[in-house]
């Protein structure tokens, strides 16, 4: 079984919808299971925590680029037309990861750290390690990975 | 009432002084525990420091340790910041001397109703 069939996809769908609705969208229903097939990411993002399970893990969210910045407009209230800094994209980015991972952690272990957030255009070391598993959601029509696997 | 925003993620230090901002606070923000030491040493007074656990140089536990220490700032309300990964930490972190604590991710609402049980808000604010 896949660390992600472990805690539940069900369970980590749930944690992202809730995170989403709370403080992304201000709205519920806007973050989906992916439902169209193959999932295809252009110009890909990767922001990522580590968990201090036991194996440690890795929780991994990657979207576009173009992804990425939406999700920064909306995480700062901005128009869709404004311009985001790099800087504001990639802190936005990893703090998404850094929230899905400390309550996909809770799931796995009560008294297991998690790092600072890293994000990055490159794929982190290790990725693909032990139990890969993937989530696929659509945000606004646009694909959004969320995975999670051992090191 | 002022409060301090201590995050090391500019998002999240945005999105939480917007939401204090909304509930009538004027806010501050410092990227770090040691930062937001400096303005409380520097004589800026805060009623509500918003804590993320998990930050460089100093931490929130660390900070909370700090400012409880010195008891030059007992009117400060201390208010931690966390994940539900760190909620296990939570008893630490009010054994320190934090007064509450909120899980993210959370909405405005859920941030007034803890305001408003720390008395940093009246009742009203409630929806």
């Amino acid at each position: 079984m896949s660390l992600l069939g472990a805690v539940g996809a069900q369970q980590v769908a749930q944690i992202a919808q809730e995170f989403f609705a709370a403080m992304i969208d201000r709205e519920p229903g806007l973050l989906t299971s992916w439902s169209h097939g193959p999932v295809t990411v252009t110009d890909p993002m990767h922001a990522w925590v580590g968990l201090g399970t036991v194996p440690a893990s890795r929780l991994q969210l990657t979207t576009s680029a173009d992804t990425a910045g939406a999700l920064t407009r909306a995480l700062l209230s901005k128009g869709e037309a404004e311009p985001v800094a790099d800087d504001d994209v990639v802190d936005a980015l990893g703090e998404i990861a850094n929230v899905l991972g400390g309550n996909v952690k809770a799931l796995l272990a009560e008294h297991a750290g998690i790092t600072l957030p890293e994000v990055s255009r490159q794929l982190p070391p290790g990725r693909g390690g032990v139990g890969a598993g993937e989530a696929l959601f659509a945000w606004r029509g646009r694909p959004l990975v969320i995975s999670l696997y051992t090191l | 009432m002022r409060a301090l925003v201590i995050d090391d993620s500019t998002t999240m230090r945005a999105i939480v002084s917007e939401m204090l901002g909304g509930l009538g606070f004027d806010t501050a923000q410092a990227g770090d525990g040691r930062e937001a030491l400096d303005l409380l040493e520097s004589g800026q007074r805060f009623d509500l420091a918003c804590v993320d656990w998990n930050m460089p140089v100093m931490d929130g536990l660390e900070f909370v340790a700090a400012v409880r220490a010195r008891r030059q700032w007992p009117y400060l309300t201390l208010m931690m910041v966390t994940t539900e990964g760190e909620r296990g930490q939570i008893v630490r972190a009010l054994a320190a001397g934090a007064h509450e604590y909120v899980i993210k991710p959370f909405t405005p609402d859920a941030l007034a109703s803890k305001l408003v049980l720390l008395g940093l808000l009246p009742v009203r604010e409630l929806r």
